[in-house]
């Protein structure tokens, strides 16, 4: 039983105990999984994921990864921790102006040295495999251009083998698809998919859409108001669970 | 942002304690009325005297009673209408379900606000948010969305008609206070003909020298900005308040600020002045005063951007392992190296202008021989070099807003 | 960005006129590499004489060349710059954004850029001949000879075939950047007579000075000076009411003004564009001009006093909101202009309730801005004659040496002045935030 990421009791509090962003959660990632967590909007998906490589720092407990202790770990500790796990956005989080293929090359920060890093100085492996993974994901050709001149999709991607450098262990996704059309947003996913069977990656994603979920996911946990209220298979959630979940009101929108 | 509050393990606020957040509401719009009509009578007692005794006087009693009558006045517009603070902060005097107050409600309210307002105890020691001059006259402070209104015509409520009242006295008490006398202006350019025409027949073979001025007047705003671009970029990141967390970065942030906003306040002039009297007369203390106040205000600028930055990529970086340094690096820089030589661009042409006229105390370049020239009356020479001050910034103006304009 | 309303409006362009246009921008990029050389070249001489003890400038900073030595650097100026444009890419050619190409949208060989290098000389020797031969799509001699073409960036971007960019501090132009930079960092060291030696050596008797200013003295803050008939606060209240004055008037008659210097609204007839050309015309001279030089002609004028200084901020201040007022104009969106137009609004209507409503807290800013930069100047505009809180400065600045406490008074002030200028600075920044 070799857990890769273990979550206990991780609480988020903000605005003087006014608002409980996660509540109290506890749950674990089995190495090469592909978790779907989903949710309304506000139960808490972004704060977590952000929460285990501390973007933002939980208010109480603990999140374990690979047997190191994240939430108590020092600076450099930190550091190395991240570097292994890989992060894409809802909004790509491109800097606009650079290149695509510095985008890319930002991937492998965390193993440069900072005087190699600030002259900008990449070595020519690296920048072969920048160039191996943007063919990867099927835009080579874009390598020179702007990064805001890309589509949506496009961009996500750049963001993905922005994460492929960094050749991590675990891969979160913040709504990945969110902002992109069906179409684009399969695609999107089935990158995500090869990193997850062939590389191995184990998976952490966000998704608004049900159907997605199902269709790539392992296992599911749902989130409402920052607790879990459903952790299992994809093919379990019934009518009565969807309703749970998302509340009375919601009906399934299909992503064909 | 680090949240460091532990759910449980903290106590409400004492209640008296948190009565002051009741009170701040009434007591800035008090504020606001005493001021405004402390200030109205000001002007009018000045406007009256100059005219009625020819005395600049701004007081008609003593100041003492004028603070009295003030205070009464604000707490009577306060209680019986609308006043200009309560319209600012958007509160009304209502009964408990939001209808207009009666007659002898306000009158108990007023009276008994002398012994619980004006001292502030009412405020401190209430009940449920009423002051006691509230719960006496079973009347509250609402926000002004609560109370039904009549839609009346600005000229029949009492703070907009204030508000024009006041307006219009500043206004003619600054055509006094700054001795507007149209008379001369019309008189006067008939006697100071010769003045004129001199002045409309610039002397030309002053061209060459102008030039060299000129060029003189350029490099002194080029050093000024160029020095100020090399100090002002690091410091932008110490005032830049997304940057600087922590008790030490606070502080820093704080010094920073107030600094540059002293620096900022002072004009270049009256730093040449200071600089002159350093090291003597020439271009030298004009670049010195350029650089000083060019550097106050980059930093201002520079450090506003830097605090709208786009948080996305900053995430992102951090997300893969950078550094703090990586951070900046590659996140951040890429950003606002537009934005920043876009700024540095608009400090140069602003730089421009300010050393044309630093020559006024000294600061050497065309400014200097155009006082040279006024002041020994010689009006054809002057206009010739204010003619060359005109090219350099009209051609100065035009061309950094159109590079900046290809730059954002 | 203001929007520019389309020429062709009103003034159509010919066919043939057109060619002549994409020239302009390629005049231009080549006259401003010369003129880069140019500058380089006087830096040189510059040195020359520092170094090699010539005189070929001299020490007012002109340019004292023998006879036979300026048709030299004429010559060798031009051939730099014609070098530039058929080798490289400079700082001409990128600030006007265009590129070298060949006729089929590639890159242009070494032998094709000597060819073009070659017959611009021919070009230009024969200059008139080789514009009146100007192709139809505004190839000239040397162009068609080495079949490249200047194009502009945008259009052949997605052309070209894609070649790695370099660093921007590696390309001509940036080198060339940092080369103009870089001698204009020392020729202006040498100009402005920069002498940090000065600086150290007399900052004793300085730090004299700066201890007087950091211990004001602010006996005069409320009681006039007898000989001044003046106190600190009343000096004060002079310059913001001077400032006040000039912005509202200032403000008032810009306002309809604006307008003609607005080219959606005048730009619909010959007279339209000719009053239009004036007001901008108006705009820029006067703003050109700091309000403290109009200052020394309207104290001529009225006399010293506050009143000279109000008449000399009101005429910057309106050239200059006429300015920021008139952009405003142009740019506004025309959505709401139509719809009022097509209820049948007279073009009073449309103004009335389409532009002016989308343009008011705009110009509400602007006027609050302008104002605190008004009363910045007002404080230093006594200088001249203008009255104000700079009076009481300038007057104890001269009484050092008479007074004891003088720089201690001055200090007084500048506390003063300092006080005034951020809290109003914050006040209108915090309502200028509220107003958009």
């Amino acid at each position: 039983m070799d857990h890769l990421l273990t979550v206990e009791n991780l609480t988020k509090v903000y605005a003087r105990g006014e608002v409980l962003a996660l509540n109290d959660m506890s749950f674990s990632v089995e190495k090469g999984e592909f978790l779907v967590l989903i949710g309304l909007s506000g139960s808490g998906k972004s704060t977590l994921l952000r929460c285990v490589n501390r973007l933002i720092e939980p208010t109480a407990g603990t999140v374990t990864f690979d047997g190191v202790d994240v939430t108590r770990a020092s600076p450099s500790e930190l550091r190395r921790v991240r570097r292994r796990m890989a992060m894409i956005f809802q909004h790509f989080n491109l800097v606009k102006r650079s290149t695509v293929l510095t985008n890319v090359l930002s991937g492998k920060l965390g193993y440069m040295s900072p005087w190699s890093s600030a002259a900008h100085k990449f070595s020519r492996s690296d920048i072969n495999k920048a160039m191996a993974n943007l063919e990867r994901v099927g835009i080579p050709e874009q390598a020179y251009k702007r990064a805001d001149e890309l589509s949506g999709g496009q961009q996500q991607r750049v963001g993905i083998a922005r994460a492929l450098m960094q050749a991590p262990d675990l891969l979160m996704a913040d709504e990945p698809v969110s902002a992109l059309d069906p179409a684009t947003s399969h695609s999107v996913m089935q990158h995500l998919e090869v990193m997850n069977q062939e590389d191995g990656v184990t998976v952490m994603t966000s998704l608004h859409f049900l159907g997605l979920a199902r269709r790539y996911g392992t296992r599911i946990l749902a989130l409402k108001d920052g607790q879990i209220v459903y952790g299992g298979l994809p093919s379990d959630i019934d009518e009565v669970r969807f309703r749970e979940i998302y509340g009375e009101e919601a009906e399934e929108v299909g992503v064909r | 942002m680090k949240d460091k509050y532990y759910a449980g393990f903290m106590r409400d606020m004492p209640a008296w304690m948190q009565n002051f957040r009741h009170l701040r509401k009434p007591l800035f719009a008090f504020l606001v009325d005493f001021l405004s009509l402390i200030y109205t009578w000001t002007i009018v007692s000045f406007i009256y005297n100059t005219y009625a005794h020819g005395v600049a006087s701004y007081t008609t009693l003593p100041w003492w009673l004028m603070l009295i009558v003030t205070v009464e006045a604000a707490a009577l517009w306060e209680n019986f209408g609308v006043s200009v603070g309560m319209k600012l902060l958007g509160i009304r005097i209502a009964t408990a379900d939001g209808k207009r107050p009666s007659m002898l409600a306000c009158v108990v309210r007023f009276l008994v606000w002398h012994v619980s307002g004006l001292p502030l105890v009412g405020y401190i020691l209430t009940k449920k948010g009423l002051a006691w001059h509230d719960l006496a006259s079973s009347l509250g402070v609402v926000s002004h969305e609560d109370v039904e209104t009549r839609r009346l015509p600005w000229y029949r409520q009492s703070w907009s008609l204030a508000v024009a009242f006041v307006l219009l006295a500043t206004v003619i008490a600054a055509f006094l206070v700054t001795r507007v006398d149209w008379h001369a202006l019309i008189t006067n350019a008939g006697r100071t003909a010769n003045i004129w025409k001199a002045f409309l027949s610039p002397d030309w073979s002053l061209l060459g020298d102008g030039f060299r001025l000129l060029l003189v007047t350029v490099f002194m705003a080029f050093m000024a900005t160029a020095f100020g671009v090399v100090v002002a970029v690091p410091l932008s990141f110490l005032a830049a308040r997304n940057l600087t967390q922590g008790v030490v970065g606070r502080t820093v942030y704080i010094t920073v600020r107030t600094v540059t906003s002293v620096i900022r306040s002072i004009e270049p002039i009256i730093w040449a002045i200071i600089f002159v009297v350093w090291v003597r007369v020439g271009a030298f203390p004009g670049v010195m005063a350029l650089l000083v106040h060019s550097i106050a205000d980059l930093i201002k600028l520079y450090s506003e951007r830097l605090e709208s930055i786009d948080p996305g990529p900053v995430e992102a970086i951090r997300a893969t392992g950078g550094t703090k340094l990586q951070v900046i690096l590659y996140g951040i820089i890429p950003q606002i190296i537009n934005p920043y030589l876009s700024f540095t661009l608009y400090r140069w042409d602003i730089n421009v202008r300010m050393a044309t006229i630093i020559g006024l105390v000294g600061g050497g370049g065309i400014g200097q021989r155009l006082m040279q020239y006024t002041r020994v009356w010689q009006w054809s020479q002057a206009s010739m070099m204010m003619l060359l001050i005109m090219l350099v910034v009209w051609v100065m103006d035009y061309s950094s807003s159109r590079l900046r304009a290809r730059l954002m | 960005m203001a929007k520019r309303p389309k020429k062709s409006e009103f003034g159509r362009f010919n066919a043939s006129l057109e060619r002549f246009a994409v020239l302009r921008s390629r005049a231009f990029a080549f006259f401003l590499d010369w003129a880069a050389w140019g500058y380089i070249s006087y830096a040189v001489m510059y040195f020359l004489n520092q170094y090699w003890y010539t005189w070929y400038v001299d020490w007012y900073g002109t340019l004292v060349l023998p006879a036979w030595g300026w048709p030299i650097v004429v010559l060798a100026t031009l051939e730099l710059a014609i070098l530039m444009h058929a080798f490289g890419h400079g700082i001409g050619m990128s600030l006007f954004g265009t590129k070298l190409v060949t006729t089929d949208a590639d890159y242009p060989t070494r032998k094709q850029r000597w060819r073009r290098f070659l017959w611009m000389h021919a070009s230009l020797v024969m200059l008139p001949l080789t514009l009146l031969r100007t192709g139809q799509d505004g190839a000239l001699l040397h162009d068609r000879r080495s079949e490249t073409r200047m194009r502009a960036w945008k259009d052949v971007k997605d052309v070209l075939p894609a070649r790695k960019p370099r660093a921007w501090i590696r390309t001509q132009s940036g080198i060339m950047t940092l080369v103009l930079i870089g001698v204009t960092f020392w020729l202006g060291w040498e100009i402005t007579e920069i002498d940090l030696g000065m600086l150290f050596s007399r900052a004793g008797m300085s730090a004299r000075i700066w201890k007087d200013l950091v211990n004001p003295d602010f006996v005069h803050f409320f009681q006039p000076d007898p000989m001044l008939e003046q106190s600190i606060v009343q000096g004060l209240i002079e310059s913001i009411f001077i400032a006040l004055l000039a912005t509202l008037m200032g403000g008032i008659i810009a306002f309809p003004l604006s307008f003609l210097g607005a080219r959606n609204i005048m730009g619909f007839s010959p007279l339209g564009w000719f009053v239009y050309a004036i007001m901008r015309a108006f705009f820029n001279i006067f703003r050109s001009i700091e309000s403290i030089l109009w200052a020394v002609i309207f104290a001529v004028w009225v006399g010293f006093g506050p009143f000279a200084g109000v008449l000399a901020l009101t005429l910057h201040t309106f050239a200059a909101l006429g300015k920021l007022f008139s952009e405003q104009v142009e740019g506004i969106d025309p959505g709401p202009l139509e719809a009022i137009a097509s209820t049948g609004g007279r073009r009073v209507d449309v103004v009335l309730f389409g532009v002016i409503p989308q343009i008011v807290p705009s110009y509400l800013a602007f006027s609050l801005y302008r104002w605190d930069i008004n009363i910045r100047m007002a404080t230093v505009i006594a200088l001249v004659g203008g009255g104000g809180i700079g009076r009481v400065l300038f007057y104890y600045k001269n009484q050092v040496g008479f007074l004891s406490n003088a720089w201690n008074q001055v200090g007084a002030v500048v506390v003063a002045i300092v006080a005034v200028i951020w809290l109003l600075d914050y006040i209108s920044g915090r309502v200028r935030e509220k107003i958009i």
